[in-house]
C-alpha cells in the first residue's frame, strides 16, 4: 500500500497546477459575473489532455483513470477554477459511454470527450422525485425505430454550453407501467426538447437549468449499451461523480485556505500577524486536517474505483464526498472570518465561494442522503423510508 | 536535425533560497526543486524546430540525482530522451568546471546539429555557460536570442541584450541561448507526462565522460565563494500624508534618491 501518488500523477498535478495558474480565479469570476463561459480554459485544458485523461487511449484519451481526472479537477479548483462541467462531462457521461456504450457510440462520443470538444451534460433530478430515482416519471417508449422521450428534469448544470444531455428515463410498457431505467443521449436541438435557466445565488458561469421533453424522439442508437441494462449502468456513473464532486470541493478548501494563510501570515493589526493569534491558526488547522482527510479519502475512493471495486468505491466516493463538502464549507467560512470585512469584498474573491461551496453539501447528493446511505449500508441500520 | 538542450534544476523563485553555512553552495534542502523556466523556453524552441526540421531532441542535464524530476518535465514536454551527469564529485562545481562536464556530456549525443541552452539560470546568474561550453565544443556561440531560424546548415538569430537587437547567422552546428521572450513553453500533456517516464535516460558519473574528479567540484573550481551573507530585509517604506501636495513630495523623494 502506498500513499503517495505516482510521479505521473503528481506531475499531471503540477502540470495542470501552473496552467490553471495562468486563469486563476480573477479570470473565473470575471467571466461567471459577465454571464461568460470559461470556454478559452475548457478548450485548452482539452487540447492538453486534462479533460480526457480518463479516456481509454483508443478512443484519443489518455488511458488513466478516474483518479487522474479527479486530480485535474481538484487542481483547477486550487487555483480557483473550479469547473463544474468536469463533474459531469468526463466523469459521469464519458464514463458511461466508455463502460456500456455499444462499440459504435464510443466511436461517435469518446473522441470528443477525449480533446474536451464535446460537451454533455447529465440529467437525473426531478421536480417531484427529488433522489429517489425509483420515483423518475421521464419516460421513453418504443414507437418503431425510434425512442420517444417525455418529462421534466431540473437543476440540471450547464445544458446552455453542451452538445447534448444524458437523460435518465424509464421504459414503459403499452399498459403505462414503469419499467428499468435506461440512459438517453438527448442533443440539445433535438424538436420538443426545451429548457430554461433557473435564476441562482452562486457565482458561477455554469448555469442551472429546468428541461422539458415533449414527445421528443430519438434514434434507436441514443440509447447507450442495451435496453434492459437496467440501474447498474446508472451507478456506474455516479460513482465518479461523487469523487469529482469531492475533488471540486478539496480544491476549492484548498483555494481558500491558501488565501485564509496568506492573509494571516501578512495581516497585522497590532504587531504580530494575526495568524499567530490561535483563535485563528486553530480553526485554520482544523480545516487543514479536515482538508487532508476528505483528501485521502477521495484518492481512496479513485483507487477503488479505478480497479473495479464498484461496491467499495460505492461507500468511499459517499464519505469522501461528505466529507469535502464538509471541509469546503468550514474552510471558506473561516477564510472568510479571517479576512474580516475583506472576507466579503469582491476582491479577495472569498464571498463568491460561499454558494460555489455550499452546494457541495446538497449536490450531486445531499449530505443527509449520505448519512442515510452510510447508516443503511455501513452500520446496517434500519430505513426510515 | 539533431538538437541538444541543456537544461538545469534550480530552487524554485518563489521559495527562501539559502546558501550552506559550510561551503556556500546551494542548500538544496531550503526550496522545492523545479526546471529552471529559462530552460522550458529552450526545450518549447527545441521542440518547434523539430517540429519544421525533423530530428530527436536530447535534454542534457548536470545536477544530482534529484534533478531527474526537472528531465522528466522536460521530456513529458516533449523531448525524446536525456543524459543526466550525476555524481558526488560535482558538489560546488562552478561555471568553468559546469561547462567541462556539460560540452563532454554533449559529445555523447551522436550528430548534434543544434545546442539549445537559457541564457542564465535563475540561481547561479552567471549567464557565461552557454559561452563556455561553445568555446570548449569549438562552436559558434549565439547568445541572448529572442528568434531563432534555421535554414539548411545556417542559422539566424535575433540577439538582444540592453544594447540593442543584433542581428547574428552562423553555419551550423552552434550553440545559442535564449531569453525569455524567445516564446510561450508549452504545458505538458497527460500523454506527454505518462510517455515521459519510458523514455531512455542515460545516466553517467564523470568517469564516463573521461574528465578527472581534481577538474570540477569546489576544488577544482577557478571560482571560490569565500563568504555570504543575506540580503538584509527590505526596510520600511516612507509614508507620506497627501495634503494636496502629494505629487511633490513624491518628486522631491525621487530627487533626493538621484532617480530624476
Amino acid at each position: 500500500m502506498s500513499f503517495t501518488e505516482s510521479e505521473e500523477r503528481q506531475a499531471l498535478r503540477s502540470a495542470v497546477a501552473d496552467f490553471g495558474a495562468r486563469y486563476g480565479h480573477e479570470y473565473f469570476n470575471a467571466k461567471a459575473r459577465a454571464g461568460e463561459k470559461t470556454t478559452e480554459l475548457w478548450t485548452e485544458a482539452g487540447k492538453l489532455g486534462y479533460l480526457g485523461v480518463a479516456v481509454p487511449e483508443e478512443f484519443g484519451g489518455g488511458g488513466g483513470g478516474i483518479g487522474d481526472l479527479a486530480a485535474v479537477c481538484e487542481e483547477l479548483a486550487a487555483v480557483g477554477c473550479p469547473m463544474l462541467l468536469m463533474v459531469v462531462s468526463p466523469a459521469i457521461c464519458a464514463t458511461v459511454i466508455a463502460r456500456f456504450g455499444t462499440e459504435a457510440q464510443k466511436q461517435q462520443w469518446l473522441p470528443g470527450f477525449a480533446d474536451g470538444t464535446l460537451k454533455m451534460a447529465f440529467a437525473i433530478t426531478e421536480p417531484d422525485a427529488g433522489s429517489n430515482s425509483h420515483r423518475l416519471s421521464t419516460s421513453i417508449r418504443r414507437e418503431g425505430e425510434e425512442w420517444v422521450l417525455n418529462g421534466r428534469k431540473y437543476y440540471i448544470s450547464g445544458v446552455d454550453e453542451v452538445d447534448a444531455v444524458l437523460v435518465v428515463a424509464r421504459h414503459v410498457d403499452d399498459k403505462g407501467q414503469r419499467l428499468l431505467p435506461s440512459l438517453m443521449i438527448v442533443p440539445t436541438d433535438a424538436p420538443g426538447f426545451e429548457f430554461q435557466p433557473i435564476e441562482m445565488d452562486i457565482v458561477s458561469p455554469e448555469k442551472q437549468f429546468t428541461l422539458f421533453f415533449d414527445e421528443v424522439r430519438l434514434p434507436a442508437d441514443a440509447l447507450v449499451g442495451s435496453p434492459d441494462a437496467g440501474i447498474g449502468q446508472l451507478f456506474a456513473g455516479l460513482n465518479p461523480e461523487r469523487i469529482m464532486a469531492a475533488s471540486f470541493s478539496t480544491g476549492l478548501a484548498r483555494f481558500a485556505m491558501a488565501k485564509a494563510t496568506d492573509y494571516a501570515r501578512t495581516r497585522k493589526v497590532w504587531d504580530t500577524p494575526i495568524g499567530a493569534h490561535q483563535g485563528l491558526a486553530h480553526p485554520l488547522a482544523h480545516c487543514a486536517v479536515q482538508i487532508e482527510l476528505a483528501r485521502l479519502m477521495t484518492q481512496k475512493a479513485a483507487a477503488l474505483y479505478d480497479s473495479g471495486q464498484d461496491k467499495a468505491a460505492g461507500e468511499a466516493a459517499n464519505m469522501a464526498k461528505y466529507a469535502a463538502a464538509e471541509a469546503a464549507k468550514d474552510t471558506v467560512d473561516q477564510a472568510i472570518q479571517v479576512h474580516g470585512g475583506n472576507g466579503l469584498a469582491t476582491e479577495y474573491g472569498l464571498g463568491a465561494l460561499l454558494g460555489a461551496t455550499r452546494v457541495g453539501r446538497i449536490a450531486p447528493v445531499s449530505r443527509e442522503m449520505i448519512l442515510n446511505f452510510v447508516s443503511q449500508h455501513t452500520l446496517k441500520l434500519p430505513r426510515s423510508y | 536535425m539533431n538538437i541538444v538542450v541543456l537544461v538545469k534544476q534550480v530552487p524554485d523563485t518563489y521559495s527562501e533560497r539559502k546558501l550552506a553555512d559550510a561551503d556556500h553552495t546551494l542548500d538544496r534542502d531550503s526550496a522545492d526543486a523545479v526546471l529552471d523556466e529559462i530552460n522550458e523556453r529552450a526545450v518549447e524552441e527545441a521542440l518547434q524546430l523539430q517540429a519544421t526540421h525533423g530530428g530527436e531532441v536530447t535534454v542534457v542535464c548536470v545536477g544530482p540525482d534529484r534533478a531527474t524530476d526537472a528531465i522528466r518535465k522536460a521530456l513529458s514536454m516533449g523531448a525524446d530522451k536525456a543524459v543526466h551527469v550525476s555524481d558526488a564529485a560535482l558538489h560546488g562545481s562552478d561555471a568553468i568546471a559546469t561547462a567541462k562536464v556539460l560540452a563532454k556530456a554533449v559529445g555523447t549525443v551522436e550528430g548534434v546539429d543544434l545546442v539549445l541552452a537559457g541564457n542564465e539560470a535563475t540561481d547561479g546568474r552567471v549567464g557565461a555557460l552557454p559561452a563556455m561550453v561553445a568555446e570548449l565544443l569549438g562552436l559558434p556561440a549565439l547568445t541572448h536570442a529572442r528568434k531563432v531560424e534555421v535554414d539548411g546548415s545556417t542559422v539566424k538569430v535575433e540577439r538582444e541584450t540592453d544594447e540593442g537587437v543584433f542581428f547574428l547567422e552562423a553555419s551550423l552546428p552552434a550553440v545559442i541561448s535564449v531569453n525569455e521572450k524567445i516564446n510561450e513553453p508549452r504545458y505538458p500533456s497527460f500523454k506527454g507526462i505518462m510517455a515521459a517516464k519510458k523514455k531512455p535516460v542515460s545516466t553517467l558519473a564523470i568517469g564516463d565522460l573521461g574528465v578527472d574528479a581534481g577538474e570540477v567540484g569546489l576544488g577544482g573550481s577557478w571560482t571560490q565563494v569565500t563568504e555570504a551573507a543575506p540580503k538584509p530585509p527590505r526596510a520600511a517604506g516612507q509614508r507620506v500624508e497627501d495634503e494636496g501636495d502629494g505629487g511633490v513630495k513624491v518628486a522631491e523623494y525621487l530627487v533626493g534618491q538621484k532617480l530624476i
